[in-house]
């Protein structure tokens, strides 16, 4: 059960993750190498009074834009730090832009996103943001659109890297700019023609507007949907910002396919499908290695040679080898590759089940999801579809075998379709299609020791029943934040920012013991009564077997501080001078049982030495 | 012969307390007449005593036979007797629960050969890897007299044969790092070297090899230096021989079992004493069935064994409410087990690659700097921030220690599969031996299960490990309850992507018929059979194992032997598991084409133009020899490969549709003499019900249906079939009869092929059902022999 120990990408996995790992970045760049490339994204942010202005407690337009924004920044921190992210004002009295257009204010420049930027954000927001912007900008409804969408264009083109998407967030809350000015409208929307033919694309995030946003009035010749997602139909405006960032969220990173491939129904029955990652785990970045003098990155080479002639040696001059046996088999390293080829890349289908023959315990790996792709098999979306719709009516799934790519071995997966959902903002929260779900193989079956049963009574259920009903919640996916990453992220900021202490993120994996005590209430002691005798004590009897099997882990804490001088802190109140670490450590080796906060530990220590 | 009865006598006492009942063949193989349900049962509740129930109900069964003096031998040139000893072990181990296997479900019959075959070969209980921790002694007890060397012209020697199962069995110990011990003892040799041997006792009886663990120089040493002699000896003195010397070599050791598995024609002479009985049986020949099998099971290479870890924990519910319980990984994508070690092209040694880092800066001369004066740094967006390696370790989350707390419960609908996360679901259960955590776990397995909720949990496994947000959802089977548990994402692990709708495009939208078309697409593709009392599942990924350990294993076993050769095909029958089932590619035709002719698809892009090239060449090519056969072989999974090699000589019993297509095709052919052969396989499958050999023979006589007409044959099909038909009618087979009308696999008619002059509705007649008959067969049945009765067991 080991596996999990390191969040580092590779280090400490075995060969056959990091292989994994390669086969699915290999792909990916495989896939896309037509559009190799930077993606980039600018943030057009209306700068009007309109947007500053609140209709009583709701936040301003202008301040749920500018979180939005903050929350992309920092999640392209994590999960795509070499996109690029611009932040644009218009309607602003002031300018900075390269064509010295009036009102147009180009705040950040596209640009990798970093810690100051975040921080630059961060200035503008609330009432004293609102002031510090009118101070620094100040207002102006004498803007043009079109200008300012030009000036977008300008950034784009002003980048020396490759960029391989391109794409404009339009944020206001005004659903009709121009509409005393046909020449301005006009400007507008040739502008935003010119950006169609460029392959930009411009998607308007409107924002609530005092008797509703219509974006017949002017925006729907400007907006420029992205063919690959077309919902045939346009959101809501967002009213509060958690709609905004669905909204954003769903479109802040590019698409990207990991690999393009035919679905062979039978021996020439082909159509293709594009796979997609719609879950990856997120990983810790690797670290990188800095000169000590200069905090300067260092290349780091490997170099083989030979241990008996010192002589460096080619890839070529090596083999491989494996030993059974008390024989060292050897293989070229092509031999190695392959034999792990069966099948030319492709999923081949091998029939259909009823979707309930899918058993929810055989899980080995993420899913992936499928969805058609005209470019190599035109005809595929019609007959995907068709697929879809029937197996979605009949509850069935298709069998597959799947080969990703040459060199890898085939799985079986099931392809489980999935309806398309809009939610109530008609944002699509549900994509149409088939997730891909990786089916084990014998080999990955383990026979496990069970636990015979001791079936319980009615009431010891019904009791149960009462407490899982006060402890329900709506599980989301998105509820969850990783509080190993949260935290090594801030860490980072903390120090980037040359700020005193890290924020400490808030642990969401931690249960929320208070509240379901208070919830639970009597239950947990009603429920102890029937099913566990008076005497019985799960907890106590667990620690008695570890310390008699287990007294080496047990005695792991290394004690840095001696008990004697605990007391010390605890009598003189130094006991905050200590590291949380090594409070940790104290509570441990005390078996004294509290949370992790450092006023938890302190306080259970403190407990402890003032009752003996 | 009559000199080795005095020695016998002397071991008598040894031979009855080590073999308790006279013969056990090999427990594994589904036996006529016993149900795979039984088989499943028995190994569930003991290993060993299982052995001995098998085996006494399967050596009983000849004798059986025996009385009623009805069955012929079959002869067969292939033939050999593959017969395995099961000893009582010196010590009485405790009686081990084993879980009943995920597939073991009984009674689901299979119609699928490969499929069948995997699943036996994966997931048999019972098997000694399975046995827990112990490790079992082997003797194999090989025949080398002179009987054993001679073959019919073109076929393989009894010798080769027996050879070649030693081999798979060996080469799957071998990669499997099996700890069992082997020895090898040969019968028939020149020489003797043995224990027992005296002046003219035990002569011709060689220990080849004591007791320990198999290696590729035992391998070469089958291949190689094991050969035929031209003496003969007493198998049952060579019994006794396997009996001494593993009497004397697990003196002090400890072994799960002990094993002898002996290979023999049986036709050296043998003493005719008490156990002359076995003789007989023995002489009987569903032991050859079991060896056709046993070489398929063989040649696949055991599955990955792992040792199940407990994880024992508390389940939290609440600061003031915790069960103890035990979990372990119950799926999880399992790895190839050892990694490829970089060696010296010349050498092949190891240590002489030597591995060297440097670290230079990112200038014009990469000057170079030393390990030490560098530090560690992340990137944060465009910012590079120094972090050494003890901050990180001082500011990093910590865990705080193992745990298994619910967080809350939740709708199990609102659990979405395709959100797994992470490798593995594990298994959890209430600790073991504590009643009271078994019955507050229970109640929440029950709750959970009929409220439809699941928890949602945050699991650690220890303190050095990242803590995991997942889903415990109940499972409840009849041996056992459990919670399974399976990690969900954290809120960076999703990425949300908009797809173009498909809904709201009419561009995209299918016509009525093209979805009716899919609808029989369906139907026809449909892999689970079910007509309200049976239920079949025609394909099951769970029960194949992994090809590319197969793969691996394959290859790194031709280049021990042959290091310089290129690595050699897969397989046929790896590739055939993988394959779609015969009966859905057949019953998809027409479907398939109706969707192709309904559903426009055109490939466009790079390979459209490789193809047209292709097209051109196609049509300049004049030689219709050459491409009407590839026309026709398209898509059927067989391999040209060996046709070209050449080295198929008869219809063997592992792939005999296979080999009887090949034989066919070749020159000089005698269709009638090959088809006879098929026949004589045919039959040896009906002798042996089961799912997996009806299946089997299906395939044997859809094959043969499809050359006969081809190379115009019919007649000679259509005499077999009918012959077919009377010989089911006869013999009370008629489950298979069954099979072939749902198939509807007819005689052929003229429409299909010259040369017949069997009318359509003829063929439909011949499928008809005969009810009177049926009728009138029961009291035939009161007044038929034993053999009968057997057959409808």
């Amino acid at each position: 059960m080991a596996g999990w120990g390191s969040f580092y990408r590779g280090e400490g996995l075995e060969e056959e993750e990091e292989e994994q790992q390669e086969e699915e970045e290999g792909s990916e760049a495989v896939a896309d190498q037509r559009v190799s490339g930077r993606d980039s994204l600018i943030f057009l942010v209306d700068a009007s009074k309109a947007m500053f202005e609140s209709d009583g407690e709701a936040e301003t337009p202008f301040d749920m834009t500018i979180q939005c924004i903050r929350t992309v920044y920092t999640s392209k921190i994590i999960s795509s730090d070499r996109d690029l992210l611009s932040v644009v004002f218009y309607g602003t009295e002031n300018n900075k832009n390269s064509a010295d257009f009036k009102h147009v204010y180009v705040l950040q420049e596209l640009d990798n996103p970093g810690a100051k930027r975040v921080l630059e954000l961060d200035q503008y927001r609330g009432d004293e943001g609102r002031a510090l912007f009118r101070e620094s900008f100040g207002h102006s409804a004498d803007y043009s659109l079109g200008e300012a969408l030009w000036a977008c264009s300008n950034l784009f083109s002003d980048v020396r890297v490759r960029l391989s998407h391109k794409r404009i967030m339009l944020f206001t809350n005004e659903d009709d700019p121009h509409a005393n000015d046909s020449a301005k409208a006009k400007l507008a929307r040739t502008r935003a023609g010119d950006l169609r033919d460029t392959g930009i694309i411009l998607d308007l995030m409107h924002l609530k507007k005092p008797g509703g946003f219509d974006i017949s009035l002017f925006y729907r010749d400007i907006i420029n949907v992205a063919e690959d997602e077309d919902l045939g139909i346009h959101p809501k405006e967002s009213e509060k910002l958690e709609h905004l960032m669905k909204k954003v969220r769903a479109k802040e990173t590019r698409k990207r396919a990991l690999v393009r491939l035919n679905l062979h129904l039978g021996k020439d029955v082909v159509l293709s499908v594009g796979v997609y990652n719609l879950i990856q785990k997120a990983y810790k970045p690797l670290p990188v290695k800095l000169y000590r003098e200069t905090n300067e990155p260092v290349k780091i080479k490997t170099r083989m040679f030979s241990g008996k002639t010192g002589s460096l040696l080619l890839p070529s001059d090596t083999k491989r080898a494996q030993t059974y046996g008390k024989r060292q088999i050897v293989l070229e390293k092509e031999e190695t590759e392959e034999l792990k080829q069966f099948d030319s890349p492709g999923l081949f289908l091998i029939g259909f089940k009823p979707l309930s023959m899918l058993k929810q315990h055989h899980h080995i790996r993420c899913s992936q999801f499928i969805y058609p792709e005209e470019s190599l098999v035109r005809g595929s979306t019609t007959l995907f579809n068709a697929l879809l719709i029937r197996c979605l009516e009949r509850a069935m799934m298709m069998l597959c075998r799947y080969t990703p790519r040459r060199n890898v071995p085939p799985r079986f997966v099931a392809l489980v379709p999935q309806e398309e959902e809009l939610d109530e903002q008609k944002v699509q929260m549900a994509p149409p299609g088939f997730h891909l779900i990786f089916l084990p193989y014998a080999d990955d079956k383990r026979n496990v020791d069970f636990t015979e049963n001791v079936p319980a009574s009615q009431e010891q259920v019904d009791k149960m029943k009462e407490i899982i009903q006060k402890l329900r919640f709506k599980y989301r996916a998105d509820s969850f934040e990783n509080p190993v990453l949260q935290q090594h992220f801030r860490n980072l900021e903390a120090l980037a920012l040359d700020m005193m202490e890290p924020e400490q993120a808030e642990d969401l994996t931690m249960p929320k013991s208070e509240q379901m005590s208070h919830r639970l209430g009597n239950l947990v002691d009603e429920f102890k009564q029937l099913v566990y005798p008076p005497d019985y004590n799960p907890e106590g009897k667990a620690v008695k077997r570890k310390q008699a099997s287990d007294d080496q882990t047990e005695k792991r804490p290394k004690v840095e501080v001696s008990k004697d001088e605990l007391r010390s802190h605890v009598q003189k109140g130094t006991l905050g001078k200590l590291t949380v670490s090594v409070l940790k450590d104290a509570c441990r080796f005390l078996r004294l049982r509290c949370g992790s906060k450092k006023q938890e530990l302190v306080d259970a220590l403190t407990e402890y030495f003032n009752k003996c | 012969m009559g000199e080795g009865r005095g020695n016998r006598e002397v071991l008598q006492d040894r031979t009855e307390e080590l073999l308790p009942p006279p013969l056990l063949r090999d427990p594994c193989p589904p036996t006529a007449g016993l149900s795979s349900a039984a088989l499943c049962s028995n190994y569930g509740q003991n290993d060993r005593h299982a052995c001995v129930a098998l085996g006494g109900r399967a050596a009983g069964s000849p004798e059986e036979k025996d009385a009623g003096g009805s069955r012929h031998l079959p002869s067969f040139p292939h033939s050999l007797p593959w017969l395995s000893f099961a000893l009582s072990p010196l010590e009485p181990a405790p009686p081990e629960r084993h879980p009943p296997l995920g597939g073991a479900a009984p009674g689901a019959p299979c119609s699928r050969g490969a499929a069948r075959r995997a699943e036996r070969s994966a997931s048999r209980p019972g098997s000694s890897a399975m046995a827990p921790g112990g490790k079992v002694a082997i003797v194999l007890c090989l025949d080398v007299g002179f009987t054993m060397s001679s073959s019919s012209p073109g076929e393989e020697s009894s010798l080769d044969q027996a050879k070649k199962i030693m081999t798979k069995f060996l080469q799957r110990q071998v990669f499997a790092e099996s700890k069992d011990e082997v020895a090898v003892v040969l019968f028939g040799t020149n020489g003797t070297r043995n224990d027992l041997a005296s002046e003219d006792q035990y002569q011709n009886i060689t220990v080849h090899r004591s007791l320990m663990l198999p290696d590729f120089d035992l391998l070469e040493d089958i291949q190689n230096v094991i050969k035929a002699g031209s003496e003969q000896a007493d198998f049952l003195d060579a019994i006794i021989v396997c009996m001494d010397l593993l009497q004397r070599q697990t003196i002090g050791k400890k072994y799960e079992k002990r094993h002898i598995e002996l290979f023999t024609d049986l036709s050296s002479p043998v003493s005719e004493d008490q156990l002359g009985i076995i003789i007989a049986n023995l002489k009987k020949t569903e032991i050859s069935l079991q060896f056709l099998e046993s070489l398929e099971r063989l040649s696949m290479f055991k599955k990955m064994e792992r040792k199940p870890m407990p994880w024992p924990c508390q389940l939290t519910i609440g600061p003031d409410l915790s069960i103890r319980i035990v979990a372990y990984k119950s799926v999880t994508e399992e790895n190839v087990k050892k990694v490829w070690a970089v060696v010296d092209a010349k050498t092949l040694r190891k240590e002489d690659v030597q591995k060297e880092t440097v670290y230079c800066l990112n200038d014009d001369d990469e000057t170079e700097v030393q390990k030490d004066d560098t530090i560690q740094g992340f990137r944060y967006g465009s910012d590079i921030v120094p972090f050494s390696k003890e901050d990180e370790e001082q500011m990093k989350y910590k865990t705080e220690a193992k745990c298994f707390s619910v967080l809350g419960f939740t709708r199990s609908s609102q659990i979405q599969r395709h959100y797994y996360m992470g490798n593995q679901a594990l298994k959890v259960f209430a600790a073991k031996g504590d009643e009271n955590a078994a019955v507050a776990f229970s109640a929440l397995v029950r709750a959970l299960d009929e409220l439809k909720m699941v928890a949602v949990v945050r699991y650690a496994y220890d303190r050095r490990c990242n803590p995991q947000i997942g889903v415990a959802f109940p499972y409840i089977k009849d041996a056992y309850e459990c919670l399974i548990y399976v990690q969900l994402p954290y809120m960076e692990d999703l990425r949300q992507y908009v797809f173009s709708s498909l809904k709201n495009s009419k561009k995209y939208f299918p016509t009525v018929d093209q979805l009716s078309a899919v609808d029989s697409l369906i139907d026809s593709m449909n892999l689970v059979h079910e007509d309200g009392e049976t239920f079949e599942d025609l394909f099951k990924p769970s029960k194949i194992p992994n090809p590319r350990f197969q793969r691996l294993y394959q290859c790194l076993q031709h280049k021990a032997f042959y290091p310089d050769k290129p690595l050699p095909p897969i397989e046929q029958h790896i590739l055939e598991m993988l394959e779609m089932p015969c009966v859905v590619r057949e019953r998809c035709q027409a479907p398939l084409e109706r969707v192709k002719a309904l559903f426009p698809l055109k490939e466009v892009g790079k390979k459209k133009e490789e193809k047209t090239a292709q097209d051109i060449f196609k049509d300049n090519e004049d030689e219709p020899s050459l491409k009407k056969p590839k026309i026709e072989d398209e898509g059927e999974s067989f391999s040209i490969m060996k046709l070209a090699e050449g080295n198929i000589t008869s219809v063997g019993s592992v792939n005999p549709a296979e080999d009887f297509r090949i034989l066919v095709r070749k020159k000089n052919a005698d269709f009638k003499d090959v088809s006879q052969q098929l026949i004589n396989r045919i039959d040896q499958f009906l002798e042996n019900k089961g799912s997996q050999y009806y299946m089997k023979g299906m395939d044997c006589i859809r094959v043969f249906r499809e050359e006969a007409m081809k190379l115009s044959k019919v007649q000679c099909f259509n005499d077999f079939l009918q012959a077919l038909k009377s010989k089911l009618e006869d013999k009370a087979l008629s489950d298979f009869w069954e099979i072939m009308v749902q198939e509807r696999i007819s005689l052929i008619t003229k429409d299909e092929a010259e040369g017949s002059l069997v009318t359509g509705e003829e063929a439909k007649e011949f499928l008809a059902p005969k009810e009177q008959k049926n009728e009138t067969l029961p009291p035939t049945d009161e007044g038929g022999d034993v053999d009968d009765l057997l057959d409808m067991m």
